[in-house]
């Protein structure tokens, strides 16, 4: 079970629908795999259940309820109301495993395009729709270490395989992990596999190592 | 059973608790009733309304439409309603908020139009819904209600602005004129007299 979770803030932030959809995703993974802040999240909900209950109350067109009837009736002669969860497409193996979530944005090809960003690590850019982060796979390999960086906005880490550890912990899958602008660390992968990992970052990390000019092209968030 | 538009339910349905709403939408759920249905939208489409009016970010008009997406999806859900779960106006709230964040999505970026998400990949009924052996120990909506009534005004607005008005913790800071730190560290007082509470 997951060590590391959200502040509870980001989970109310979450459970009012506030938060960017880049963070949404990463936290909706996390939730995935752990039980104990899906109930948190469950518990803020409710408190948007009272706060939809307690709104003052603004007149409908006097046709809505027909309108509405309309609507359903016309679903209910038609095909079975749609399915609400799509078909998920084939993922390819090495992916079944990760959060439905993080699944559906893997393209329909089943692959990822990898990129060399140092010898121990690679990254795949994924499309998510929004363009206020950069979304990416990091897969880290077993025993290697990324060059240490800071970072110029938030950057959220999600572990989805592997393990890694930086100077203040060692992080398993589900782990959640965010990083105010100023912090820096130097994660190392463990030695037994690769480190699969979700990360989320606000603005483009800056390499504080010398192999920052060779990481820095890479990360950039993608112009336009 | 045929709907009459302004049929008189309305006196009856505004004097019922809470925890009923919950029982209505149930039976709605077994038996696809549309006089059920009539009373749950004279009640919750109104409310739906004024929380998207304060929530920022709709006309009146695009509020309308989208509050009538709201109540066909609660039609179409309602099966999936489990009262053991979560209250009417908690479900209700989820998909009031899934929808306006689609809506504002769709009309704001053309970003939106290259995702394969969608809001409720993201606010799925998994990661909404809690494994049993914790709701075991969690509470009914209706001690949420009284906590959230007891709690200092400071704290229960700045809780309450969160989901009421779409705002962050940033935009709070500036409203309110205060550092960013008090408003969190008033977000957090209010969550944790709710947490030593009822060990939430």
């Amino acid at each position: 079970m997951a060590r590391y979770h959200p502040e509870d803030e980001l989970l109310l932030e979450y459970a009012a629908g506030r938060t960017d959809w880049a963070v949404s995703i990463c936290v909706a993974a996390h939730l995935h795999f752990c039980p104990s802040c899906r109930e948190q999240v469950a518990k803020f909900n409710r408190i948007g259940g009272h706060c939809l209950e307690q709104a003052d109350k603004v007149d409908v067109p006097e046709d809505a309820l027909n309108s509405v009837m309309a609507m359903i009736r016309t679903e209910s002669r038609g095909e079975k109301a749609p399915n609400p969860t799509k078909a998920a497409p084939a993922v390819k193996p090495a992916f079944q495993q990760l959060p439905p979530v993080i699944q559906k944005l893997i393209p329909d090809s089943g692959k990822v395009r990898w990129s060399f960003v140092t010898p121990a690590l690679k990254a795949a850019r994924l499309e998510t729709g929004q363009d206020k982060y950069e979304v990416c796979f990091h897969r880290i390999k077993k025993g290697g270490t990324v060059a240490e960086h800071d970072h110029n906005g938030r950057e959220l880490t999600l572990v989805l395989q592997g393990r890694f550890s930086d100077e203040n912990g060692t992080y398993s899958v589900g782990d959640f992990l965010m990083k105010q602008p100023g912090e820096t660390h130097r994660p190392t992968a463990t030695l037994d596999q690769d480190c699969l990992c979700l990360s989320v970052q606000e603005a483009p990390v800056k390499l504080t190592g010398l192999v920052g000019r060779v990481i820095n092209p890479f990360l950039r968030v993608r112009p336009g | 059973m045929a709907i009459a538009p302004g049929s008189t339910n309305i006196v009856a349905s505004t004097t019922m608790r809470e925890d009923e709403w919950s029982q209505l939408l149930a039976r709605l759920a077994t038996a696809g009733d549309e006089g059920v249905f009539a009373r749950l939208f004279r009640h919750f489409a109104p409310l739906v309304k004024g929380f998207y009016l304060s929530n920022g970010g709709l006309t009146p008009e695009s509020a309308d439409e989208l509050v009538q997406e709201v109540m066909v999806k609660v039609w179409r859900k309602a099966a999936g309603f489990d009262p053991r779960k979560s209250s009417a106006s908690t479900w209700i709230f989820t998909i009031a908020r899934n929808s306006r964040i689609d809506y504002l999505r769709k009309h704001a970026s053309n970003e939106a139009a290259t995702s394969t998400l969608e809001s409720e990949d993201i606010w799925s009924e998994g990661t909404d819904n809690p494994p049993f052996v914790y709701l075991q120990q969690s509470l009914d909506q209706r001690d949420i209600d009284i906590l959230l009534s007891e709690l200092p005004q400071e704290q229960r607005e700045c809780l309450f602005k969160v989901y009421l008005e779409g705002k962050s913790h940033a935009d709070l800071a500036e409203e309110l004129n205060l550092p960013l730190g008090t408003v969190k560290s008033r977000i957090r007082l209010g969550l944790s007299r709710l947490k030593s509470a009822v060990n939430l």
